[in-house]
């Protein structure tokens, strides 16, 4: 599978991946408007035909820059299930991490997660290193509580 | 100057109405509301300020979003567009001299996506304040999206010349130059503005974008050593921040320099990112590997260097699959043993989608199945016994056979491959089943190969299991959910898609529509039109034009947004994307289905009554439905609580209604053909080379008596495959109707069809001739036959005859595929002859697995069986659920 840089070309076949894998969708012009603002940090993984299978949609929020606080935040990441236990999620979060230190210096990485989530926590915890901060009583739609979740960065 | 209007506003007032139009475009509306309520109560009949407040009082957050499960439009901005409207009339009479007037009028019809009539509002209004700097600005944006770079080039100066000392400005008009084909003005631009920058904060992301930005415009003019150093240059300095994008850019300019310094270049972004083919090629290309010809000797040199890669970097896939590409004979063979044996042992479910690429010549068709097979042999358990070699490795290989032997191949190789086996790949996933029955993924591939084999019903079932065996997954509900649409069970499919919409939403299709999801619309399209609702057809493809056109209008704010953010490549891309939106798989699927649904009604206007009264009848049914489901749940749940929905709620989020909710008048407008040729005009440029969308350009070009451009599509359409069988019969159409004109159309049309005529088709030859030769030169292609079928029938051919042509698809060295085979038996009754039932049994001989050809009282019997399949499990779901 072929990992790289996300293009404008690729956020259909993004929001696709995304509408397929997870309940948590976003518009178009969502999509655009991360690629348009951040466009170094948003990766994907494609097929030999040039099919999205995965990607990851970050961004930065320097909202507390004052303070040295710039940080990346991963909005969305998924993989279509037949090309899952590949490696290429983490592969997808490592980049984008790497970008976000690099280019926005970036001081932490944090994301939301459903707290039954197994594969996404194994992932983030076990695999990248993340820590539960907190927990967000009914963030989803359905109710169910998110966890909280950050890398800090080293630079 | 600008003339003064009679109605101007004092200075104080006329600052208010600035800062009002800035909130507007801030979209702080709160406060712009605030503002014009300041300005009315001084001048209440000033011409502009009622509209514009009225503009304002409206929310559509445009560049802020929150969680985006909870972002819809709201529908009250709709109900207020007319009344802005009515609003703004009222203004201008007041002051149609006023620049404000049209400013306002202009920001109206921009909203409502009107985008021509903006600008010419604009104008109008830059008539009277040549120099106002908002509505400048407005007009740029509108230039840029209806892609009038002469004029925006025009504009862009203006504003520099306006105010010089905003960065932006520069940055603007060296865009606009480049959009406008201008790249060494572009240059120039940049130039002089980077040698007057001062201060430039340390590590500004902007700045560096905008040095990116000049650097990819030195390489798009070919100056790549200029390029270099100004890269060079500023990534020392650590103006430029990315270094990624340093590296690539690096990489690429010194390759097309041909410096030997560019593999090395390249090996460093191997370094930083392992599985990027793009860097892969860089670098076998910067050794002088001829990619896409390779000799036999570049061929070694690359494996030789792939090998090393795979061998330096052990976590990374790509070096050993690009290897196997390169690969030949025995050295493939050896290869494709390692790559299937680690895949397999590491237990990879795309193993096989991976490596279908190899599958192009029959000798690697046999190398892989003959590893493959060996593998199994070495894991299989002895009869009885399960410990030996590793279960999952078993498991995977059954799994990786059954896809190998249930391969389609695409098309006719020159060298043709097997055929696929499909019992073959159900034997091996039953054995598979047996051994683990608890592995989605199974259930999955039984799926695919029975939607191969013609059975959708039997593919929709086996989904489902798969689907229970993760609930959580929706993934696995999506597919589900899409078996079911090909299997024509929508009912079902919308109740599996609602598992996992939100549940505020009118219904499943309702939410997945307004998420803008294609895939869905396609597919419920498509099954609406295989059940002959066409009007509900219609409706879905539509629909998808309209995401379309969304796409298109989201674009409006970054032509503002990304100048300010200084992201100008991505900015590019972003336009670039944009003009070429249209050639999207489902932007065509979409326009050629309602294209041919238009056509179909033209040609058959009954279609529009029988659609009009099924859909009656269906609204009586459901209304019967409920009230029974009503009467029934009385009885069962009276303490249920009711959900408490505010009046409120009701309003405010209920969308606006639609007036053609099953798409009937849709169907029947007068102007169908009208709308098909503008949903076909974007693929003229964007999917030129698709025979089909020429052969419905055709379709609806010589219907609305375009002869011309009905010309112009079969030209293009022959000189893509002059044989084609969709051709053919359109060929003979078009000479049978311009035959038949009643009097030839005046010149010069009617002489150029005569001229062109014979170029597309001889004219000394009899149609029947033509014909009989075409089906002679194919008589061993399936749909060739069709096509010729349908043209002997056209002729006036008797039925026997045609019968008696069709019927050699059934010989047995002719090629027949499901598809063409179950085309051809709707033709045959679509004639009414006589020898339906007998194609449709040898077909059921031939197919033994496919349900396609089951009689319809067969067919529905199979399919009650499957939807109470499902209800059960789905019931069970539940009281699985519920503690
Ligand atoms: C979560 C998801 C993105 C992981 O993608 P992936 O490409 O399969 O993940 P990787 O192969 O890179 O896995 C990396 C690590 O994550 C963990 N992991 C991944 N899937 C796991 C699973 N099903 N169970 C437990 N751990 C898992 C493992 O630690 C794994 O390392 P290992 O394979 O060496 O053991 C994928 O399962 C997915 O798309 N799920 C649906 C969408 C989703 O939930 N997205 C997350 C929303 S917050």
């Amino acid at each position: 599978m072929n990992i790289r840089l996300a293009r404008m070309d690729d956020l259909p076949g993004m929001q696709a991946t995304n509408l397929q894998n997870l309940p948590e969708n976003y518009l178009m012009k969502f999509w655009i408007y991360h690629a348009a603002t951040w466009p170094q940090i948003s990766f994907v993984a494609e097929d030999h035909k040039g099919r999205i299978v995965g990607y990851v949609l970050a961004k930065i929020d320097d909202e507390s820059a004052d303070k040295g606080e710039v940080h990346g935040h991963v909005n969305s990441i998924s993989v279509l299930r037949s090309y899952r236990r590949l490696g290429l999620a983490k592969k997808l979060m490592l980049l984008s991490q790497e970008a976000m230190v690099d280019v926005y210096k970036a001081s932490f990485v944090s994301l939301h997660v459903r707290k039954s989530n197994k594969a996404a926590i194994g992932l983030y915890r076990d695999s990248l290193g993340f820590e539960v901060v907190s927990v967000e009583q009914k963030y989803y739609g359905d109710g169910e509580d998110a966890l909280n979740m950050r890398l800090t960065m080293k630079r | 100057m600008a003339p003064s209007s009679k109605r101007a506003l004092p200075s104080k007032e006329a600052t208010l109405f600035r800062e009002l139009l800035t909130l507007y475009e801030t979209r702080q509306l709160k406060k712009g509301v605030k503002t014009a309520d300041q300005i009315l109560k001084k001048f209440p009949e000033h011409g502009g300020e009622d509209p514009s407040r009225s503009a304002m009082a409206r929310d559509l957050p445009t560049t802020h979003f929150r969680n985006p499960v909870y972002e819809r439009p709201v529908p009250s901005a709709i109900r207020q567009a007319r009344r802005r409207h009515w609003l703004v009339k009222k203004g201008m009479r007041f002051d149609l001299t006023s620049h404000i007037c049209w400013h306002v009028f202009g920001l109206i019809q921009k909203d409502e996506k009107n985008y021509e009539e903006a600008l010419k509002s604009y104008t109008q209004a830059l008539r009277f304040d040549k120099e106002n700097i908002n509505i400048l600005r407005d007009s740029a944006q509108l230039q840029t999206q209806l892609r009038i770079y002469d004029g925006l080039v025009e504009t862009r100066h203006t504003l520099l010349r306006l105010r010089p000392s905003l960065r932006q400005h520069w940055i603007a008009l060296a865009v606009a130059h480049h959009l406008n084909g201008n790249l060494s003005s572009a240059k120039k631009i940049l130039e002089h503005y980077e040698y007057s920058l001062k201060n430039i904060p340390d590590y500004d992301v902007e700045h560096s974008e905008t040095l990116l930005y000049h650097v990819r415009i030195l390489e798009d003019l070919g100056e790549y050593a200029e390029g270099l150093s100004l890269l060079d240059i500023n990534s020392k300095s650590r103006a430029i921040v990315d270094r990624t994008a340093i590296m690539e850019f690096r990489a690429r300019l010194l390759s097309k320099l041909r410096d030997t310094d560019a593999s090395n270049a390249w090996r460093a972004l191997i370094d930083h990112n392992s599985d990027c083919y793009e860097y892969y090629r860089g670098y076998l290309a910067s050794k002088d590997v001829d990619l896409d010809n390779p000799s036999d000797e570049s061929r070694a040199q690359a494996l030789a260097i792939l090998q090393e890669f795979a061998s330096q970097l052990p976590k990374a896939a790509t070096p050993r699959r690009m290897a196997l590409s390169f690969a030949t004979g025995e050295q493939f063979s050896d290869l494709i043993q390692q790559y299937l044996r680690s895949g397999l042992t590491k237990g990879v479910p795309s193993l096989f989608a991976d490596i279908k690429g190899l599958y192009t010549e029959p000798q690697k068709y046999k190398a892989i199945q003959e590893a493959a097979e060996a593998i199994l042999q070495e894991n299989t358990p002895p009869e009885g016994q399960c410990s030996h070699g590793e279960p999952t490795t078993y498991l995977w290989t059954l799994c990786f056979l059954a896809q190998h032997y249930s391969y389609v191949p695409r098309a006719t190789p020159s060298q043709p491959l097997p055929s696929p086996d499909f019992e073959r790949a159900l034997a091996l996933l039953s054995t598979a089943i047996a051994h683990t029955p608890t592995l989605p993924e199974l259930y999955t591939l039984r799926a695919r190969v029975l939607k191969r084999a013609g059975d959708p019903l039997g593919a929709a079932a086996a989904m489902n299991e798969a689907r229970l065996l993760d609930g959580q997954d929706r993934f696995l509900n999506t597919k589900c959910a899409k078996y079911h649409l090909r299997a024509g069970m929508i009912d079902e499919a919308i109740q599996f898609f609602g598992m996992f919409t939100k549940k505020d939403a009118a219904n499943p299709g309702a939410d997945l529509e307004e998420m803008q999801s294609t895939l869905y619309l396609i597919e419920a399209g498509d099954a609406e039109y295989r059940l002959g609702k066409l009007h509900l057809a219609l409706k879905r493809y539509v629909a998808v034009d309209k995401i379309f056109h969304e796409m298109e209008d989201d674009q409006y704010d970054f032509h503002g947004y990304s100048l300010r953010k200084f992201n100008l490549n991505i900015y590019l891309n972003l336009l670039a994307w944009e003009d070429r939106l249209r050639s999207h798989p489902a932007y065509v699927t979409a326009a050629l289905q309602a294209s041919r649904i238009f056509v179909k009604v033209h040609d058959d206007p009954s279609l529009i009554t029988a659609a009009s009264s099924s859909v009656r009848l269906s609204d009586a049914e459901k209304k019967a439905r409920k009230k029974a489901k009503k009467a029934a749940s009385k009885a069962h749940d009276d303490k249920k609580p009711a959900t408490a929905s505010t009046a409120d709620d009701t309003v405010e989020n209920t969308p606006a209604k639609d007036d053609d909710p099953d798409g009937v008048k849709l169907l029947g407008a007068a102007d169908g053909l009208d709308r098909a040729a503008k949903l076909l005009q974007p693929l003229e440029s964007l999917a030129a080379s698709n025979i089909d969308a020429w052969l419905v350009i055709y379709d609806v070009a010589v219907r609305r008596k375009k002869y011309l451009q009905a010309i112009k599509a079969l030209k293009h359409a022959q000189s893509l495959d002059s044989e084609h069988a969709e051709l053919h019969t359109r060929l003979v159409d078009f000479k049978k109707r311009a035959s038949a004109f009643p009097q030839v159309p005046p010149a010069p049309i009617g002489p150029l069809v005569t001229t062109s005529l014979a170029t597309l088709l001889p004219e000394e030859v009899s149609l029947e001739t033509y014909n009989s030769l075409y089906l002679q030169r194919h008589s061993g292609c399936a749909p060739a036959v069709l096509a010729a079928a349908r043209v002997l029938h056209s002729l006036g051919s008797a039925i026997d005859e045609v019968d008696a042509t069709l019927f050699t698809t059934l010989a047995d060295d002719a090629q027949l595929d499901i598809v063409t085979a179950s085309k051809i038996l709707d033709f045959l009754k679509a004639i009414k002859s006589s020898r339906v039932e007998e194609y449709r049994l040898t077909c059921v001989s031939r197919f033994p697995l496919s349900t396609v050809f089951m009689t319809q009282s067969e067919l529905s019997q199979k399919q009650k069986q499957t939807a109470e399949g499902t209800t059960a499990l789905v019931e069970a779901e539940k009281l699985e659920v519920v503690p």
